[in-house]
């Protein structure tokens, strides 16, 4: 760790003591002491416990559903299968349908047919979870097993079996983006470069698995789902109309999440089944997933394919890119399934002025779990593509890759920037955080550390990315059911404050840089905050927590309240202090009139004037209190650059990351702390993504990957000691000036491991590799080009 | 996963091929499956007991002999389903006259699904290989006797 | 995911557990770690309906000498093995191959023995008590017997101790500092792909090399002993010996490693593992 816990500055304002300090995270000694209540914690009376019997099979018919050995076991409740709930709850929805795509209607359970292996086929709740469990055993499930779709290219081809022979297609989706002139922009080009680039498949993998416990107060004919979720405010529009209670009878409650990354940004089949049976039995009924069904069946991220041309002129300048890329969805699109390479064509260009990009993504179904949201959703895949392509260009060329980069970047003042896409990157000088960058790689040492290897025979590389990312998502024309953020603020009665926020953080700290923030524009020391989240009974309104808009969208709302707080209050310190609004100032958190600072209100006095209410003025409202929606004009555009260094061992392929350096930007960091973790926690699941991590299928659609044995992700030995850095060019889309930092770092990292890899490797000629560098695919790739010692 | 191996015997071709048709026989080649009954013409409903030292799973399953061409060749179908996952199996049997004896070719094309193929992927292809082995060495054995 | 439901019986002496064995047959396992058994039961992979807990047997776990061999008890831990100043000493392979299985939690609880009857193709013991000839002293109700290493590793999971049996002890001898372990491990399991024990004797040169993680079974690789059998040990006769480390096995192939990549690194490891023992001493 870099930063250092900073103590407030001596004699520092009450408006000054919080904001931009690296502090240690309220949420944590709850977290460290184990005393955090999560899904799994919760004990209700006459609580049931259920568990889902999956498909084996990747695709087959479903025969025959024997459950009369099961419900003889003592302790079993009842089971369940599509027969018995399908036709009595809505389908799972997708949110961000494409235009012309066709779905097939996703059933909480299997019907007739299964369509990949952890498919649910029925659910049997118990008295206990063991019980349940040993009930699995002697469910019977007659399967014919059929041949799955499994290679999305093959999936394309005229004698494909079909994953939903309904649908008469494979295709799940089709969706183009051209911006610029295409056309005239590859006719001027000097060269066409041509690449195939590949973006495996991923498990998110978060510690905590997914689980929920549903209880149905028969009473009020109302029910509180807790659930492992990022968006209990989306649960609570969406679940309502596939269980047929009314929206103002649902609350949702996210508690402590041990991680969500995407993972949990979804609406799954087993919540609105538990949600369901818990009004069908009247009791409340728990489930907890375990790491298989997790690896299984909660949703995976990437899988792309993509064939990519370049239009380039001999000088290093890009001209335009254009592709034809096939996602690999899975066998049902979910929540945001579609969206995700949509984000991918928006953000093609990168950090640089192409003329133009074109971008046409087909989307397959296959027999495999959904693909959707995982931590940087598309963006990640953008970057890949677009800094690989910035590496070939100099390579084919023989340019220098800084060169080509900073030749094609645009300067901080053509910024708000319009890119070929039709985005406005809201701010940006990828040129400052380049420079520093290559100062703390001590860059010219690092070139001559690889020529010396490169001398002796080593395999020694630098790989380089100049990122720009897209989050705070976003305005909400462009989002599928609003992209603004609430915020409540309210001075209790005895001077304390309680901030509510609509975001749903799970890991990322705002209980803390919400309480900066809030102390700061109060002036009230942070240990009278509290933040509230989670909960749709608290937190009325909210978008949740994704895409990295949390603190520029969640805090700008809390910013709103505050500031509605402030102007209410002057009129009350004036009626108190005998003066008029207009003369009343607010600093550090007391009222005073313009020119008698002396004489002067603190929050304590008129939060308690406010609500005991025997002095207010005429026509004041009683209480502090207040809620805004902040509607952002724009979505924000964080940057970086990531250097890496990596030696090969050529005997056995491994791949050791020798130095890691990374300067990011997101604009004003409320905790350079929480800014950290962040950024090394996204270039942790990077080098998961750039070295070892890939979800595998076999050709039946048999999941390979299912356990920890044998899906890979990075242990603390695998992650070098980083070297941090980072600019600030404050966000104009927020009064915050803050950007999002949540998925920079799973961005800006794995294509710089990639290029440091393909460097290390180029001497041998190879020219491309694709992920993950895992030491059989480095050294087959060495084998090939006669490197071999 | 496809796993072959050629063996030769002593006992004419005509005599292997009756032996491997005869439930009885090929019910005692078959490691691990416990019982044969037939259910119709060169098809039979089977119990299996397969896997390797303590990790043994259950498996209820059929086994059909197809597409016979005597004293040549045949394919042996075999799946069940248990516990632990399913196993499913096509072996493409061919028998040819080698000097007094005879020699027997066995292709085999597998897969396997549920728990096994989730957690014990590496160790499939060895136990599959086992499997034949000693579909070998135990119609060896019978023949011989 | 939880285990079917099992009972449970913690013996005193090895007498006891020897009783539950032969009363329970195939429907009892024995419990020493727990972190074989317990996953697979965690699994419902293995699903024994009684647990015969060795745990207490005090006898098994101990280390001590005997007629200038080293009897090490089964129930001995990694933790143990590997940070014993007396074995560092005496027997340096030991603690460095116990020093490389699995991470902490794994090393405290697991036990070599347990490890040696669970005989998984990948596990680190093997390698090393093949190249030391460690003998496996076995307690049985048909009396006790002794099996050297060559005949106590099987098959895939599978160790010359029958279901009614117990390991009692594994005898390894006392070495000179000359010896090495090194594994290039599966990523995501720690499982060796490819891990090689070496035991260099200069004064007789003569080198003894046990192979795990390549094949169904580990195996000594005889083919790279007998090229180096009298012959001085340098980098250039080590390469070369090296080469045949793979031969006359039938790698493994997983989506982790393929049969031929598994073969090659054998032949590295070998190398590696010659080279670094040879400079030891």
């Amino acid at each position: 760790m870099s930063t250092t816990i900073e103590e407030a500055p001596k004699g520092a304002k009450a408006s000054q003591k919080y904001f931009g300090r690296a502090m240690k995270r309220v949420e944590d000694p709850r977290l460290i002491k184990g005393i955090a209540t999560y899904v799994d914690d919760l004990k209700l009376a006459g609580m049931l416990h259920a568990e889902f019997v999956r498909s084996p099979h990747a695709n087959a018919k479903i025969n025959s559903i024997k459950t009369d050995g099961a419900k003889k076991l003592p302790g079993v409740v009842a089971i369940f299968t599509g027969a018995d709930v399908n036709d009595k709850l809505g389908t799972i929805p997708c949110a961000t349908p494409l235009p012309g795509g066709k779905s097939p209607d996703h059933k909480v359970l299997a019907g007739a047919r299964a369509y990949f292996v952890g498919h649910p086929v029925a659910i049997v709740v118990a008295e206990t979870r063991a019980i349940a469990r040993d009930a699995l055993d002697l469910v019977e499930v007659d399967y014919d097993p059929l041949p799955a779709v499994i290679d999305p290219e093959k999936a394309l081809e005229k004698n494909s079996p079909l994953t939903h022979p309904e649908l008469g297609t494979n295709i799940a989706f089709t969706w183009s983006i051209s911006g610029g002139d295409v056309e005239s922009a590859f006719k001027e080009a000097d060269r066409v470069l041509k690449i195939r680039l590949i973006h495996p498949r991923l498990t998110p993998m978060a510690i905590e698995p997914r689980g929920c416990v549903a209880s149905w107060h028969a009473g009020e004919s109302s029910l509180t789902l807790w659930t492992s979720t990022q968006i209990p405010h989306l649960v609570r529009t969406l679940l309502p109309g596939l269980i047929g209670i009314p929206e103002n009878k649902l609350r949702v409650v996210a508690p402590e999440v041990g991680g969500g990354f995407g993972s949990k940004l979804n609406l799954y089949a087993e919540e609105v089944v538990i949600s369901h049976l818990a009004i069908r039995l009247n009791r409340p009924i728990k489930w907890i997933e375990g790491r298989r069904e997790n690896a299984a069946a909660t949703i995976h991220g990437r899988d792309q394919i993509g064939d990519h041309e370049i239009a380039i002129k001999k000088d290093g300048t890009v001209l335009a890119t254009r592709c034809k890329a096939i996602v690999d969805v899975g066998s049902y699109c979910q929540l945001l399934t579609p969206a995700i390479p949509t984000l991918t064509g928006i953000m093609l260009c990168g950090c640089y002025k192409l003329k133009a990009v074109q971008m046409e993504v087909t989307g397959v179904h296959t027999n495999k779990m959904s693909t959707d949201a995982y931590r940087g959703a598309g963006r990640p895949e953008a970057a890949y593509i677009i800094e690989r392509v910035m590496d070939l260009v100099a390579s084919e060329l023989g340019l220098d890759p800084v060169q080509v980069r900073l030749k094609n970047m645009p300067e901080p003042t053509e910024f708000p920037f319009q890119t070929a896409t039709g985005l406005q990157y809201d701010s940006g000088n990828y040129q400052a955080a380049f420079n520093k960058a290559r100062e703390l790689a001590d860059w010219p040492n690092l070139l001559k550390e690889r020529d010396t290897a490169r001398k002796a025979g080593r395999l020694f590389g630098i790989g380089l990315s100049t990122y720009v990312e897209i989050c705070a998502l976003g305005p909400s024309k462009t989002m599928a059911a609003g992209g603004w953020e609430w915020g409540c603020v309210r001075i209790e009665i005895s001077g304390k404050v309680t901030v509510i926020t609509g975001t749903t953080p799970h890991g990322q700290g705002q209980e803390t840089s919400f309480a900066q923030i809030a102390a700061d524009r109060l002036g009230v020391p942070i240990e009278d905050i509290v933040v509230l989240r989670g909960d749709t009974a608290t937190a009325h309104f909210g978008r949740d927590t994704y895409g990295s808009r949390a603190t520029a969208l969640g805090g700008t709302a809390i910013v709103m309240s505050i500031d509605k707080i402030i102007e209410k209050t002057k009129t009350l310190a004036a009626a108190l202090l005998k003066s008029t609004p207009e003369k009343i100032e607010f600093e550090d958190g007391k009222f005073f009139v313009s020119g008698e600072a002396n004489n002067e209100l603190g929050w304590g006095q008129l939060a308690s004037e406010a609500y005991v209410a025997k002095n207010l003025p005429p026509g004041f409202e009683p209480g502090l209190e207040a809620s805004s929606f902040f509607e952002p004009p724009n979505c924000t555009f964080p940057f970086g650059t990531h250097i890496v260094a990596v030696e090969v061992d050529r005997d056995t392929g491994q791949v050791k990351i020798l130095k890691y350096i990374a300067v990011d930007d997101c604009g004003k960091q409320v905790n350079p702390l929480l800014v950290e973790g962040q950024v090394q926690g996204g270039i942790a699941q990077s080098i998961g993504a750039a070295l070892m991590e890939k979800t595998v299928y076999d050709e039946n659609g048999q999941l390979l990957t299912g356990e920890f044995m044998d899906y890979a992700i990075p242990r603390a030995a695998d992650i070098p000691d980083y070297v941090l850095g980072s600019t600030e060019t404050p966000s104009p889309s927020n009064p915050l000036g803050v950007k999002g930092v949540g998925e920079a770092g799973t961005i800006g990292a794995t294509p710089a491991i990639a290029n440091a890899v393909i460097d290390a490797l180029s001497p041998l000629g190879i020219r491309h590799l694709d992920l993950p560098f895992t030491p059989e695919r480095v050294w087959r790739a060495i084998q090939e080009n006669g490197g071999g010692s | 996963m496809k796993v072959a191996a050629t063996r030769e015997f002593n006992v004419p071709q005509e005599k292997v091929f009756a032996a491997l048709i005869d439930p009885a026989i090929l019910q005692k080649c078959i490691e691990g499956c416990e019982k044969m009954e037939k259910t119709g013409e060169d098809s039979y409903d089977a119990w299996l007991k397969i896997g390797v030292a303590g990790v043994k799973g259950s498996y209820a399953g059929k086994v059909r002999i197809q597409e016979k061409k005597p004293p040549e060749s045949f394919t042996l179908q075999v799946e069940g389903k248990g516990g632990p996952g399913w196993v499913r199996g096509t072996a493409r049997i061919q028998i040819s006259p080698k000097g007094e004896g005879s020699e027997l070719r066995c292709e085999s094309d597998g897969q396997v699904g549920g728990l096994i193929a989730a957690v014990g992927s590496r160790l499939v292809e060895a136990a599959a290989k086992k499997m034949l082995d000693a579909f070998f060495r135990n119609l060896e054995q019978l023949l011989g006797d | 995911m939880n285990a079917a439901a099992f009972d449970y019986v913690r013996p005193a002496t090895l007498d006891e557990a020897l009783e539950h064995l032969a009363k329970h047959g195939e429907d009892a396992k024995v419990l020493a770690g727990g972190h074989s058994l317990i996953p697979a039961m965690k699994l419902r992979l293995s699903q024994p309906r009684v647990v015969v807990d060795i745990g207490r047997i005090r006898d098994l776990h101990s280390m001590s000498e005997r007629d200038g061999k080293i009897a090490i008890g089964a129930l001995t831990t990694h933790y143990e093995i590997e940070s014993s100043d007396f074995l560092k000493r005496s027997c340096p392979l030991l603690p460095e191959v116990a020093g490389k299985i699995g991470d902490v939690q794994v090393r405290n609880k697991g036990t070599i023995g347990g490890s040696c009857v669970h005989a998984d193709p990948a596990g680190d013991w093997p390698a090393a008590m093949l190249a030391l000839d460690a003998e496996f002293e076995i307690g049985s109700p048909r009396g006790n017997r002794t099996v050297v290493a060559k005949d106590f590793f099987v098959d895939m999971l599978t160790s010359a101790v029958q279901p009614d049996e117990i390991l009692k002890f594994i005898l390894v001898p006392v070495t000179a500092q000359t010896t090495a372990y090194v594994k290039f491990a599966q990523k995501a399991s720690g499982f060796a792909i490819a891990g090689v024990a070496a035991f260099v004797d200069k004064a007789r040169k003569e080198v003894a090399l046990g192979v795990t993680g390549v094949a169904a079974k580990a195996y000594r690789a005889a083919g790279v002993e007998a090229a180096l059998r009298g012959l001085e040990l340098s980098a250039a006769t080590i390469a070369t010996a090296a080469q045949k480390a793979a031969d006359g096995i039938d790698p493994l192939s997983d989506i982790h490693a393929s049969a031929e990549f598994r073969a090659h690194l054998g032949r590295v490891q070998a190398k590696r593992a010659l080279e670094l023992a040879a400079s030891r001493g």
